[in-house]
């Protein structure tokens, strides 16, 4: 339908809409403001399913807004990463639903209905961040969503969530700030704000200002993204949050930092840049580092939540591995892993989330013996590790071999053995958790008369669990569908 | 080879994937996980022997299903050599399926055992059918997967321990098959195992030394080639059953069957004979069957011995590999039954004994041959067979072997074949010698052995796998016997088109 | 010299980035949660500032005074931009100083040494891991 463009701004009006609806609505009420936010989520990613199938049918497309042509106005663009709002608008959903028995616990009873609203503008700010192909309509997207995530880490009661939220924001904010600064340098040089345009303008210069804004943009795009070694929020914000929210913001928030990292190599890509190769090798290396790093702390932490933060830098590690050696598999690869960590990290964080609602414990040893009394909500977990881990056919797989495919094609072999390394290890907390699952009989009084988590909360940790598997199947259709978006970004791949 | 599209395959790996699923579904009624179990195995049973016609008269049976990455896809193909490690595998699961429903009556965790018991099988068989691999690669961490929670059945401290050194070795394997596979596709764009070969010389010496070493490495965790042995001793922890099987049969020789496929499908007989690393590998092996055996000598515990005897012997099949020839070929695949069945007896030997005298240490045997005649002498077939003895089946793998190291020109070999044979002996001996001929040490309590009693279920296949290599020794030239597959898989590999010599 | 006029041509980006570095630094090290706050502040007005300037055009014809009319004019873009920009440094530091009272309240201090070596309450899940001092 040659309409389908008009919706193109809902995905992200959608969900702000519903959220700032939230509270005015359904004040001071527990319930109804999670049916109303699941719907918003379910509605948006419905939309994002027709315009995925306008996708596959014919390829990009883009809407002015207002009817104001790009020049002028503010364009909204629908490629393959713009994609990425279909998983995103079904993970918030999934969290929403699994959120309903959770905040009674974790949120003030007065303010579940601004948790609700916060996390559809989170959406609405992801979505739009998404889909936007104007720089400083990229930057108020950006804002959005960081701001309500800064918001939502504090929601949680404990006193430590209030600190982490803030160092969240103090450091946010200055990236942010860094991406608005190279967003000036880009307009002052170019007269522009549509990305592709500016593009073009920008096409080989070498000059300072342009390396200035390069370099301020990657820096703000890094630390969004938790990169080695910008990444000391992650931790404790990520573990400090509520479950779902850790999910929302390990699974996308951190990503929406790589979808700005490949928005500012489409805009200054071209391959004649002078600083491009540089930046490149540094985001091979970092992300080394980064992977190494994250996966051997996850290794010594006590508390589950942290043990997933610190997986989550790895995994962002392996993504910049593959983004960094810039050819088509690793790319690929990095971009498929995207999602795949999405959906397993998710799955982890609710079903963390579950078991800690059921027992009030954190330790990874105080869970034990949850095997047999969480059956559904511990299997969704093992499942899941084993997914993360890369075992074959599952999730993790794919996008680590493409990677390290890549690396081999780049002639870089070091990255590699990181890969393989680093799969050990994950694979070696993955095992603990297991271990202590099922393998260890309980050692505190509130996990042996522990029950089985609500539906709410188990049936989504169980899809994502399957989706992690069904993913991995799928992976060479995903690679292929990456593709043209590798190929726009990249330039021609070496 | 005419190639033909059949979904036994597929349906040898879901049957006991589905009756898996129903064993951890019935959860508490024993009857029916009995049933269940012995289904999955049945199944397995009836439908990889339906192949063997076929596989003989040189059909290979394919079937594919997607791409699991670009330019990979993932599908099963059965040749001679993948059926023949398949008929050893659905074969002995059966009888230790019954074994073990008679061995576990009692234990804890029912559901979870017999559940990742029948798990195991559908993972064995997808690695003996991948038809490339990657797939091999998938069924081969499954399987690492699913024998973990056997391994930690008995969730004490000493499980906990071998289950950590199981897991850090399989897995390292596990990424070092990973990272050989990687370099492989990346050299070669393909990780098919259905020809003879699918490397080249002109790919670079440093490429394939590494894919070698990678691979050969990587698949030598599970085959427990020293020094990547340590886990299998530790492993002994494992309830009897498990040990039996994955140790003797699943585990172990998922690995020399990983090793063979690299030495005949991926690099080939002939781009191994130009490269020499085989020689290395040749070497190691040799050197490995008798440090083994050597340290069996030193073990006090019955399933320690047995499990350096298993270290020992999976060496055979890696050295007969190493040497190239087909006759040392025909050794190396016809000693996977061969040792697999007499080991099995062996192990399940050691549990009955367990179970019906309490008895672990070899020096405790003393008499056991007289309150447990048909096992002890059920054992005693098992160790002739292990000494090389003519009409049993380790004699037609020793032979072979040394006939397979003279075509070759190494000699040298048969010399290992002669002084291992000693150290079997040595070692085996007093064992049969201690059980039959001297009477019970006794502590003082009761004066007179009574007969143990061991259930006829434990018993019966220990007799069934003893009788079997018997058979195996003495007939093994006769036709449908797995001999003739074997025959066939090294044809194909060796390229040849006559009878063996 | 070149270097001098070069310097002094692109005076708006020296000024803009030491203003920047200045809150940067600010920032990052200051150890009260509240001046952490205003060098956020200070970075802000760096970055918005460098932003009108940009809009300064020399050469060109200024809306809506005259019909061809050419003379430095300051272009309105970038004044939207700046006054976005504004909303959301407001409500980002509306939110950073409505967690620091939160934090004085529950943990007593804005002074970050304070906040590590006071005894954290136990948060209401139980034993947490035991970190250190909050670290940058």
């Amino acid at each position: 339908m040659s309409e389908w463009p008009h919706w193109l701004p809902l995905l992200a009006v959608l969900p702000l809409l519903g959220g700032v609806l939230t509270p005015l609505l359904f004040r001071r009420r527990p319930v109804i403001p999670c049916f109303w936010a699941v719907a918003v989520a379910l509605v948006t990613a419905a939309v994002a399913v027709m315009l995925l199938l306008r996708l596959i049918d014919s390829g990009d497309f883009s809407y002015a807004v207002g009817g104001w042509l790009p020049q002028y106005g503010i364009e909204l663009r629908f490629d393959q990463i713009g994609a990425f709002a279909l998983p995103a608008s079904l993970l918030v959903m999934l969290a929403l639903v699994f959120s309903r028995h959770y905040v009674a616990r974790t949120v003030d009873p007065e303010k579940i209905s601004y948790y609700y609203a916060l996390v559809l503008i989170n959406l609405g700010g992801l979505n739009g961040f998404l889909v936007t192909g104007d720089l400083f309509n990229l930057f108020v997207f950006m804002e959005i969503f960081s701001v309500s995530a800064y918001a939502l880490v504090a929601m949680a009661r404990q006193p430590i969530a209030a600190l982490a939220a803030l160092k969240y924001l103090l450091l946010g904010a200055l990236s942010s700030l860094l991406v608005l600064f190279s967003v000036g340098v880009v307009f002052a040089m170019t007269g522009t704000l549509n990305i592709e345009d500016a593009a073009v303008l920008l096409e080989g210069s070498s000059s300072m200002p342009a390396g200035l804004a390069l370099a301020g943009l990657a820096t703000g795009f890094a630390v969004k993204a938790a990169l080695f070694p910008v990444h000391f929020w992650l931790p404790d914000a990520h573990a400090a949050a509520p479950a779902p929210v850790s999910a929302i913001l390990s699974a996308l928030v951190v990503k929406a930092g790589v979808v700005g990292l490949l928005r500012t190599l489409e805009l200054f890509g071209g391959g004649e840049s002078l600083y491009l190769q540089p930046l490149l090798s540094l985001m091979l290396w970092l992300g080394a580092l980064g992977t190494l790093g994250g996966a051997l702390m996850a290794l010594v932490q006590r508390d589950i939540k942290l043990m997933l933060a610190y997986s989550t830098i790895a995994n962002i590690g392996y993504i910049f591995i593959g983004l960094g050696l810039a050819t088509t598999s690793a790319v690929g690869g990095a971009m498929v892993h995207a999602v795949n960590h999405a959906v397993m990290k998710s799955a982890l964080f609710l079903a963390a989330g579950a078991m800690i609602h059921q027992t009030g414990l954190r330790n990874i040893d105080d869970l034990r013996g949850l095997g047999r009394r969480m059956p559904a909500t511990a299997f969704g977990m093992a499942f899941t590790l084993v997914a993360l881990s890369g075992v074959p056919p599952m999730a993790g797989f794919v996008g680590k071999w493409q990677i390290a495919l890549g690396a081999l094609e780049a002639g870089q072999p070091l990255p590699v053995a990181v890969l393989v390394l680093a799969g050990l290890v994950v694979l070696a907390f993955g095992v603990r958790m297991i271990n202590a699952l099922y393998f260890r009989p309980p050692a505190r009084v509130s996990t042996v008369s522990s029950v089985e988590a609500p539906v709410s909360m188990w049936l989504p940790v169980l899809i994502l669990a399957v989706a992690s598997l069904a993913l991995g199947l799928a992976g060479s259709s995903m690679l292929e569908f990456v593709a043209p978006a590798v190929q726009a970004i990249y330039g021609t791949p070496p | 080879m005419p190639e033909l599209v059949d979904i036994r395959p597929l349906l040898a790996v879901l049957a006991s994937l589905l009756c898996a699923g129903a064993v951890f579904t019935v959860r508490q009624s024993a009857r029916w996980r009995a049933f269940w179990s012995l289904a999955a195995a049945g199944i397995k049973f009836a439908l990889v022997w339906s192949m063997l016609p076929g596989a003989l008269a040189g059909r290979v049976y394919v079937y594919q299903f997607g791409e699991l990455l670009p330019g990979v896809a993932f599908g099963f193909r059965v040749d001679a050599l993948g059926l023949f490690f398949a008929l050893v595998s659905s074969t002995l699961w059966i009888v230790t399926t019954v074994y073990a429903l008679a061995y576990m009556r009692g234990s804890h965790s029912l559901p979870r055992f017999f559940g990742f018991f029948a798990l195991c099988i559908s993972t064995t068989v997808g690695i003996a059918f991948a038809e490339n691999l990657l797939t091999l690669f998938v069924f081969y961490e499954l399987l690492t997967v699913c024998t973990y929670p056997l391994i930690m059945h008995n969730e004490d401290l000493a499980a906990r321990r071998a289950g950590r050194k199981y897991l850090i070795y399989t897995l390292s394997g596990g990424g070092l098959i990973l990272a050989g596979m990687i370099v492989l596709y990346f050299t070669t764009g393909t990780l098919s195992l259905a020809e003879t070969g699918i490397l080249e010389e002109a790919i670079g010496r440093s490429w394939l030394l590494a894919i070698f070493l990678l691979l050969i490495a990587g698949f030598g965790v599970k085959a427990a080639l020293m020094p990547l042995h340590a886990w299998l001793p530790a492993a002994m922890v494992a309830p009897t059953p498990v040990s039996a099987l994955l140790h003797a049969v699943a585990v172990v020789k998922a690995g020399v069957f990983g090793i063979l496929r690299t030495i005949y499908n991926v690099f080939g007989i002939d781009l191994l004979r130009d490269l020499g690393y085989a020689d290395w590998l040749a070497v190691l092996a040799g050197t490995v069957i008798v440090i083994a055996s050597v340290n069996a000598l030193r073990q006090k515990h019955i399933k320690a011995r047995l499990a350096w005897s298993t270290i020992s012997q999976l060496s055979y099949i890696v050295l007969a590999a190493a040497l190239l020839t087909p006759l040392a070929a025909l050794a190396a695949i016809i000693h996977i039954a061969n040792q697999a069945f007499s080991k099995i007896t062996m192990f399940f030997v050691a549990g009955a004994i367990e179970r019906g005298t309490g008895k672990k240490r070899v020096d405790e045997l003393a008499g056991v041959g007289r309150q447990m005649p048909w096992t002890m002498a059920a054992f005693t077939v098992a160790s002739l067979s292990f000494m090389g003895v003519p009409l049993f089946a380790g004699f037609v793998t020793k032979w072979y072997l040394s006939l397979g190291a003279l075509q070759a020109g190494e000699g040298i070999y048969v010399g290992v074949m002669v002084i291992s044979g000693l150290l079997n002996a040595s070692y085996w001996l007093p064992m049969i010698y201690l059980a039959f001929f001297r009477p019970p040490q006794t502590h003082g309590q009761d004066a007179s052995p009574k007969p143990a009693r061991v259930s006829p279920m434990m018993v019966v296949p220990i007799l069934i796998c003893a009788a079997y290599v018997i058979l195996l020794g003495a007939g093994a030239s006769a036709p449908a016997m797995p001999f003739s597959l074997a025959e066939a898989a090294v044809r194909f590999a060796f390229e040849l088109k006559v009878p063996l010599e | 010299m070149t270097v001098v006029s070069s310097l002094a041509s692109h005076i708006d980006y020296l000024v803009a980035v030491s203003l920047f570095l200045t809150g940067a630094w600010i920032l990052l090290t200051s150890g009260n949660l509240v001046k952490k706050v205003i060098g956020l502040n200070i970075m802000e007005t760096s970055v918005f500032a460098f932003i009108v300037t940009t809009g300064m055009v020399d050469e060109g014809a200024p809306p809506l005074v005259a019909a061809g009319l050419q003379g430095p004019f300051a272009s309105p873009l970038p004044h939207a931009l700046v006054l976005t920009g504004i909303v959301v440094a407001v409500s980002v530091t509306s939110l950073a100083l409505v967690l620091i009272l939160r934090i004085k309240a529950e943990l007593g201090s804005v002074e970050l040494d304070e906040i590590a070596l006071a005894p954290k309450a136990d948060d209401s899940a139980g034993q947490s891991n035991q970190r250190g001092s909050a670290d940058e």
